[in-house]
Parts: structure tokens; sequence; C-alpha cells
């Protein structure tokens, strides 16, 4: 999760070019070399997602990097799951995926036709619930060879509270009230603990020392957690160098998914 | 020959992009919980997962699977008591401080997670679907030592394969009693009254061992389950978080809550006198 | 297991053989098959309010040898899309095989489609850029997945669904990505900046007319050849409209201004 320091290996050919691939080799235990192609690449970026009373909201930058270059300044990483063709009209559940984009692109297209099918022969909207699950799966299903993602899922779960599912590469997951991916997981993450759980905050003059009581993490208002999204991806863009250009955000109640873009600092 | 001839004479494009049987495994929706899974096309895929995967040997590679953990369960005269911590780390990073670690697998059997957290849900929620399989066949309840052996015949078929689970399933059931099992990665399949699993285990057994009866009262039992997940949160880096407590009786399990570890070990501390190296003054 | 714990639960030595850093291994002896061998250098392109313009040098080199000089790596698909290769040429006439028979195949099947429903013109339409600049990165995906990729970055130029210009990139990964200007290999160093100058954003395409677009290509590929070793001075280059291609595959550079060269220092035995 912490890319900032887990980059994988540039080639160590100078400014290179993109399509030239280091070739990698491998010893087997009999001696014999094969030869073999690094199949994953890391396209930047970050993600995250807030839940609240009645809405989910998801976020990600929309920039694209491979190495020290922008491959584009307009990558979406936010995508909407099931509806009615290929716009998605009237979808309820939100993916978003930050790592290998070829990957995540691919699994997008993957849980996208499982929650369609589903509709069809089920003729009902598959729930976050379901989804969730399913799409844990669908991670599991490439252990031995794994999609490198790392995906948060957003919807309304069946009372109409908001539904954040986050997963690690192979599929372990696990609900949550708020989650930051990617590669300034590590900087985003440590301010949602405290702005959204309220970590190590306490209440002022509840005691002194070990008496001081801790402040009660609530659910926060839509209009404070859109604040947070932006206040987290400003910051993030300040110290991370692949986080930038725009942010997409993508807001789920129950009158449907709405889709936000502003811009962030291009430098 | 003709395979050759076959191969090089079909249009090139329908050999490229998706294949037929792609699209309807896709269309038919296959089953969720399946035992088919993708292998890297390469001659020694275990050892091409582990270079991706194993963040211990290298620390720059570049898939990190959420690791770390301590889980205890054992077995006393009022049932069996499970304990987990709630930290998952990816690295040095903590990915989570709030991961169930103990896994229902139904109203009376748990399974507990340590090492690949999605290994551990996968594979439980499989024995899931297996157990209520076996009711729906049998009538009754599975035992604890059969639902246990699906299990770790099912992981040792992927032996070698780069599986990382320590899990064990705890039940009761009216012809065993309290059961105890614990299952791992490796294949191995124990059956015993007491056991720790994870980075933390050492510390755990420490307090788990000194205190252990098979008689102790159930509010003894729940403390000792609790006071030794403590102490190993307390000197084990990769645990943490919450501890989590479950009390499994014959008529299903119960839970004892999912507390955070900073209050709980405060009050040890303050109010038992325990933790004597850590100073309380504030400087 | 061993004393550290971080280890436990861990892949242990014993049982899986000791960790393989070869994996990530950056050199060793090489092996065709697993990468490049005759190479196209960069191919940039820029969106303008009409269209896209394309172009790429006619140079296919092997290693730094200058190998072949008239090596075409734009290549029309039907009458409004162009794709630009760079990377292995081997594998770019591979994908043009493919390509001329999906052309074949999807042209005799939309027209007999056509003429079923009497004069409905619409069905007549074939594959744009958009639709297979998808069919191009499931193929290339597909073949990273099987570890056997196709070495190349391909831009694909054209008109989406929507009749606005198109330009995307795919690579041998299958990672695809969009923008108001693209440029592969040293282009993505070189000449993007410059052509970045002229369409910062989706935006300013539809200030952008067509002389000044070409105008800056041909900068660009000036200004690759003055800096890229693997680049050459004759090049093809592509505008694609609505009113079809002007593929011109044998162009020359014009203006060449070397003066900047008497003032770089430093190399060989010069030393002030």
């Amino acid at each position: 999760m912490a890319s900032v320091f887990t980059a994988p290996p540039l080639a160590d050919n100078g400014p290179g070019y993109s399509f030239k691939q280091t070739p990698t080799t491998h010893i087997s235990a009999d001696g014999t070399r094969q030869h073999s192609f690094y199949p994953y690449t890391d396209n930047g970026g970050s993600t995250l997602g807030i839940s609240g009373a009645d809405f989910t909201i998801l976020a990600g930058d929309t920039r694209s990097t491979s190495g020290y270059n922008i491959n584009s300044r307009y990558v979406p990483k936010l995508f909407k799951i099931g509806g009615e063709g290929p716009e998605h009209t009237g979808s309820s559940i939100v993916l978003s995926v930050v790592g290998f984009a070829a990957d995540g692109d691919a699994l997008k297209e993957r849980l996208d036709t499982v929650v369609k099918m589903y509709k069809y022969q089920h003729g009902k909207n598959m729930s976050v619930a379901a989804c969730a699950q399913r799409l844990s799966h669908i991670l599991y299903n490439k252990r031995f060879f794994p999609y490198y993602v790392h995906a948060i899922l957003g919807g309304l779960d069946e009372e109409g509270k908001g539904a954040l599912y986050s997963y690690d590469p192979v599929g372990s997951y696990e609900r949550e009230q708020c989650r930051a991916a990617g590669a300034a997981a590590s900087l985003i993450m440590p301010f949602l603990d405290n702005q959204v759980n309220y970590k190590n905050q306490y209440i002022p003059a509840s005691g002194y020392g070990h008496d001081l009581q801790p402040r009660k993490a609530e659910l926060l208002p839509r209009n404070t957690v859109e604040e947070l999204v932006r206040d987290a991806f400003d910051s993030a863009v300040e110290r991370h160098i692949e986080v930038g250009d725009g942010l997409q955000m993508m807001i789920i109640t129950k009158d449907g998914i709405e889709e936000v873009y502003s811009p962030l600092k291009k430098d | 020959m003709d395979s050759l001839v076959a191969q090089y004479t079909r249009p090139a494009e329908q050999q490229e992009g998706y294949f037929d049987e792609d699209q309807l495994e896709l269309s038919q929706g296959s089953p969720q919980l399946s035992l088919k899974f993708a292998l890297p096309p390469v001659a020694n895929s275990s050892a091409w997962l582990r270079a991706m995967t194993d963040d211990y040997s290298n620390p720059n590679c570049p898939i990190k699977i959420a690791h770390g953990t301590t889980t205890l369960a054992f077995r006393f005269k009022g049932g069996i008591i499970v304990a987990t911590d709630s930290r998952a780390t990816a690295g040095n990073w903590i990915a989570s401080q709030t991961v169930k670690k103990v896994i229902e697998i139904n109203s009376c059997l748990l399974g507990t997670m340590a090492g690949g957290a999605a290994d551990c849900q996968y594979w439980l929620a499989y024995l899931g679907m297996q157990c209520r399989l076996h009711e729906l066949r049998h009538k009754r309840r599975i035992s604890v030592a059969a639902a246990s052996k699906i299990l770790a015949n099912l992981v040792y078929n992927y032996k070698g394969m780069g599986l990382s689970m320590g899990t064990m399933c705890a039940g009761v059931t009216p012809q065993e009693g309290p059961a105890l099992y614990y299952i791992d990665s490796d294949g191995t399949r124990l059956a015993g009254n007491l056991f720790c699993v994870g980075s933390g285990q050492t510390f755990a057994y420490g307090v788990l061992d000194a205190e252990y009866s098979y008689d102790l009262s159930d509010e003894d039992a729940l403390e000792l389950g609790k006071r030794s997940i403590l102490a190993a949160t307390h000197r084990d880096a990769f645990s943490g978080g919450f501890i989590n407590l479950y009390h499994v009786k014959e008529d299903g399990w119960v839970k004892h809550g999912f507390n955070d570890t900073n209050p709980i070990f405060w009050k040890t501390k303050l109010e038992k006198g325990e933790f004597s190296n850590v100073t309380s003054e504030l400087v | 297991m061993n004393h550290l714990p971080q280890a436990w639960g861990r892949p242990r030595d014993d049982v899986y053989g000791a960790y393989d850093h070869s994996y990530f291994q950056t050199s060793g002896p090489k092996q065709s098959t697993q990468q490049p061998i005759v190479t196209g250098t960069s191919v940039i392109a820029i969106k303008f309010k009409d269209g896209v313009v394309i172009a790429t040098d006619n140079l296919a080199s092997y290693g730094s040898l200058a190998r072949f000089t008239d090596v075409k790596r734009l290549r029309q698909f039907n009458k409004s899309t162009i794709l630009g290769f760079g990377g292995d040429v081997s594998d770019m006439q591979y994908l043009d095989r493919l390509l001329l028979s999906l052309a074949i195949r999807e042209n005799y099947s939309s027209y007999s489609s056509a003429s079923d429903d009497t004069d409905d013109t619409s069905n007549l339409e074939s594959l744009n850029a958009k639709n297979l600049h998808t069919y191009m990165s499931k193929v290339m995906y597909r073949r990273r997945s099987d570890f056997n990729p196709l070495w190349n970055q391909i831009l694909v130029a054209g008109f989406g669904n929507d009749e606005k210009p198109f330009l995307a990139s795919v690579d041998l990964l299958g990672t695809t990505f969009s923008s108001p200007s693209l440029a592969t290999g040293f282009g993505a160093h070189l000449a993007q900046p410059i052509m970045r100058k002229v369409v910062p954003d989706e935006a300013s395409v539809a200030n952008l007319d067509k002389e000044t677009a070409v105008q800056t290509i041909r900068d660009c590929m000036k200004v690759l050849f003055y800096r890229d070793a693997r680049s050459m001075d004759k090049y093809s280059i592509a505008v694609v409209t609505k009113d079809g291609i002007d593929l011109k595959e044998d162009e020359k550079l014009e203006n060449q201004s070397w003066a900047f060269a008497d003032r770089i220092k430093g190399y060989g035995t010069q030393v002030v």
C-alpha cells in the first residue's frame, strides 16, 4: 500500500524508451535460465473513500504516470458499476482502483459484467454487500497471478446507510468508515484517522493525564466530508509527485451518483 | 502436424484478445467460490508469486499482502475462548487496525485468521459453504473434526503454491464437546487444548501457559484470553489495534466485544499494577 | 522458522527454496523473444479542432545501428483511423496482418448487414478509432497476461463515437490513456513538453487550427532528430479529419539549424 517507498524497480538505462522493459532472468533449480517478462507497472495516483449516514464519497486524482513521466492529466480511477448500458444509467455502486491501470480496467470490466448479468438473471439490482463479496472472489481468483490494484468499493447498504469496502490486491476485504489507497495512502490515511475517526483527539478539559476523555467519532455531514476530501488531496499533491492534475469525486446518495471534477495543482 | 496447420490457417484475430470461453464464463456467472485459479504462465509459478509478494525477503516487492497477527484459542470446562488482535500490516505499513480476525463460519463454528488475510477469508468462507452443504446432505451439524479436515485437505492440495495461513477451528458439538483444531497452509492439522498463532504467538503463550487451567471459570477464562492478547500487542509490533473476544458454547458462540487495546492497557497497568516496565509519570 | 517474528507466516526458505531476486534483475543474458530487436523510436500526435495530426520517422534501428531507413510506421485502418507504432518492428508487422484481417472481416459483415436494410447507410459505419483502440488494448493486455507481449507502444488517432477527435495510447502491458497530445519513447521527454504548450488541456483543442498543429508536429520531429540518436530526418505525417486521411510517407525535415551544436562542449576530446 505504501508505494512511496515501494515503487517497482525502474529500468536503470537512463531516460529510456517507455516500451523498453528490461528483461529479467530466472535461474531454476536445475541451472537452466528462463527469461521472463515483468508484467506489472505502477501508474501512481491515489484514491480515497469516506462513508456517511446516507451517502458515500469516493475520490481519486486523475494523473497517470509511468516512472517520472506524466502519461496523461485525465485518466479516471473511479468507475460506475452496473446500471444500464455503457453510460451506467441508474447505477448505485462505484469502484475505485489504483495501482496498475490495465489490471484496474480489467477488474472493473469483470465486476461490471458480473453486476449487469446479475440484473438480467435475477431481475433486481445487486446489493453492495453482494457486490463487495463478489469483488473479493474475483480478486482471489487471481491469487497466484494477482491484479496489482488496491480497490475501494462504495455504495449504499440495504438500510440506506453509506457502505465502503476496501481490498488488498488478493481480495481480503473489510467494511470501513474511511480508507485511502495508492501512492499517497501513507500521507492521507493518518489525516483521515484523525479527522474522520477522531483518533488521538481528546475532549478539552475533560481531565488531566490518563483521565483525559477521547473524543467519540460520529458520522460526518456531507459538506464536511467533501471539504476533508479536497483538503486531503490538496495536501497529498504538495508532497507526492505521482498525485495531481485533477480530482474526480463521486457522491453516492439515494438519488444516484453525482460526479464532480475539480482541478488540482498540475506541477 | 494437423494442429500446427490448424493453428496457422485460422485468421489471426481469433487467437487475440478475449476468447470465447472467457466470454461464456462471464456471461454465465461462474460459481462464486470456485477452485479455478488463474496461474502466471511461467515455469515456476510459486517462485514467481513469491518474488512478487514476499515483503519479508524483499521489502521492495511490488505487491504487499496484508499479514501479521496474534490469535489464540483455548479449551476449558466452560467451552472455548477465542481471542485475536486486529492489526493487518503490509510491509511496515499498518494497512488496518480494525480487521475482524475471528471469522464466523456459522452459528457454532469459529475460525481465526493469521497469515495472508485474503487466504483465510476466502478459504474459511469456502469451508462455511462446505459445512452448510454437509448439514443439508446429512441433516445434522458437521463435527469440528470433519470441518477442520475439509480445510486441511483443501490447503494441502495447494501446498507449495504460496498460500499463507495459520488458522484455528473452534466449535462445540454434542458428540465431541468443545473441540479445537489448528490448521496451517503446510497442511498441518492438530487437535489440542491451547494454541497461539501468528507473529505475536510467543508473547501470548507466555501469559496463557502461566495462568491456564482447564477448570477456569468463564469470567477468568475470558480475562485470560484478553490479557494474553494484550501482552502480545504490547511486545509485538505486528500486533495491535483492538481485542476481539469470543466464547464458544454448546448452543453457539457469544461475542464479548471488540475493544481498543490502549485504554485496556492503561487500565491493566494503573489499576492492577502490571506492566511496571512502563512509566506512567507524565514528564 | 527463525527467531524474527516478521518472518513468521511468510514463505519459508526450507519449503520454497531461497527467495529469488532475479525476477527483478535488470541485466543478464538476452533472449530474442523477450525483448525488442529491430525498433522504431518515437510516435508523436496532437489533436486539433477538426482532427488529429500524427507522425513518426521512417527508421527502424537494430540496436544502435540505423538498419532500415524506409520503414513506414503509420498505418491506416479504414477511412478515418491511423495507428502509429513505436517499439518492435516485427510485432508491428504482426499487428499489421492482424488489423488487415480484422478490417476485411468487419467491412464484409457490416456491408452485408447494410444491404439488408435497404438504404440505411448508418450501418455502413465500421469500427471507429475508439473501437479500434479498445480492441488493441484487449489484444495487448491478453498478450501481457500470457507473458508473451507484443513489444509496442501504439497511438491510435481518429474519431470517437461522439464524432470528436480521438487520440489514445496502448502499450505492451495493456496500459491505456488518452490526452490532447501524446508521445511515445523519447518523444515523451522531448516532444510532449512542446506539444503541451500548444494544447495544455482538452478545452484548448477547440482553438487549435490544422496549420498550427501540423507545424507543431513538424517542429517536434526536428527537435527529436536533433537529440534522439535513434531518429532520422525522413518521416511520415498524417492528418486525420472528417474528410479522410492525408498521409504523407516521404517527408524530409526542413530548415534544420545545427547552430546550437557549435556551443555544445565537454564531449570527446573537446574540453574547453
